[in-house]
């Protein structure tokens, strides 16, 4: 299993390895999505780096947090914010719709079909997302 | 009336005349009910004869005339001309393995991995033939049945971006047969298939595409296996842990 595929001495005139193009997930749309998918995680990532940054700020007190705040008022900023938000939306609705096909959920013998199992998962997460929205904004 | 006519531009390799590939036009005769695989023996009957390439069965069951048909990997034996006529077809051999000549590719790799996942039942103690069958439930059939209708055509092997650079990953067609095994009633081998199972090489090397299960002609989902697996593998894990006494 270590050894490369192709690298065999058995056939007389070797075995043609092929390469694979760097553009290789334009070829079709699913690839194409799911090269999408991972760099939306890049985004995410970032986000998070920000918003923890944020946090430290507010140790060095309100002043210095404020001027932070006002400098993400910045086009660039909210450009980056909005991708942000759609690359977290796409990853979170094809998580969530994967779910049915991976879990499967029995009561006794009965097999929950996969499809409620889906809708149960994107039930959850649009409830826990109008739960911490209106802590948010109840907490302004 | 002229005999309407079909371009296919076949891959041909010939590795004592050239280093790599190179694509030979064939026109064929258009017949609505042919297949692929009826144009290529077509082809080797009344044209070229030299033209190689695997095919059996002609029925989608023996998973030997996999091939790149127009960019997709498919079944020769299932992929008919008139889904593309009047346009050409071209045909190459399965992506992300070496080419042994024109169609036919090396598939050792394939072969070596599936053995490494003990695809076929484990008991930790065979019972005397005399005590009869190992009996199962309809229920218990229906938990794996879907990932034993695999049939090693290993078009989820061309389509899987991760199985052409990771030289080492095991794939997705020995990883749902492991799951088929591993969800069978009579089978105690889920401990022993885990090395492979649960290794780098193994589940943890899906990325999740899917082509996968998209381009599988009988519906396996190895997606769909190789994700449960790593649900059920990661609540072992914790079990192990939560559990004394309990095996890893």
């Amino acid at each position: 299993m270590n050894r490369r595929r192709g690298e065999r001495d058995h056939y007389e005139h070797g075995a043609y390895v092929p390469t694979r193009p760097a553009t290789w997930w334009l070829r079709n749309m699913k690839y194409f999505l799911f090269m999408m998918r991972e760099l939306s995680s890049v985004f995410i990532a970032a986000f998070l780096v920000l918003y923890l940054y944020e946090f430290f700020l507010l140790s060095k007190g309100s002043d210095v947090h404020a001027a932070f705040q006002e400098s993400l008022r910045k086009p660039g900023f909210i450009a980056f914010y909005a991708i942000s938000l759609v690359f977290a939306i796409y990853h979170s609705i094809t998580w969530f719709g994967v779910v049915g096909r991976i879990q499967v959920v029995k009561i006794g013998s009965f097999q929950v079909p996969p499809l409620l199992v889906t809708a149960g998962a994107f039930v959850g997460w649009i409830a826990a997302s109008a739960a911490i929205g209106f802590l948010f904004f109840a907490l302004l | 009336m002229p005999e309407e006519t079909i371009t296919l531009r076949v891959d041909r390799y010939r590795p004592e005349q050239e280093d790599e590939p190179t694509a030979q036009a064939y026109e064929v005769p258009y017949n609505e009910d042919w297949v692929v695989l009826d144009a290529l023996n077509h082809i080797k009957d009344q044209m070229d004869g030299s033209l190689s390439y695997r095919w059996s069965c002609r029925m989608g069951v023996c998973g030997s005339c996999g091939m790149m048909i127009n960019g997709e990997a498919k079944l020769t034996c299932a992929t008919f001309l008139r889904d593309y006529f009047p346009g050409e077809i071209t045909v190459a051999p399965l992506d992300n393995f070496p080419v042994v000549r024109d169609l036919i590719i090396d598939m050792d790799d394939f072969m070596e991995k599936l053995v490494a996942v003990k695809p076929w039942i484990i008991r930790d103690e065979e019972k005397p033939i005399a005590e009869g069958e190992y009996l199962q439930s309809p229920e218990e059939l229906a938990d794996y049945k879907q990932f034993s209708q695999c049939i090693n055509c290993m078009l989820c092997y061309a389509a899987c971006p991760v199985y052409g650079p990771e030289t080492d990953f095991i794939g997705p067609a020995a990883l749902a047969l492991a799951h088929r095994y591993n969800l069978d009633s009579r089978d105690e081998g889920n401990e022993e298939r885990k090395e492979a199972v649960a290794s780098e090489a193994g589940i943890w090397n899906c990325t999740f595409v899917g082509e996968c299960s998209e381009v599988c002609p009988k519906h396996v989902d190895p997606a769909a296996a190789i994700q449960r697996t790593k649900v059920a593998t990661t609540g072992d894990w914790f079990k192990s842990f939560l559990i004394p006494g309990r095996k890893k």
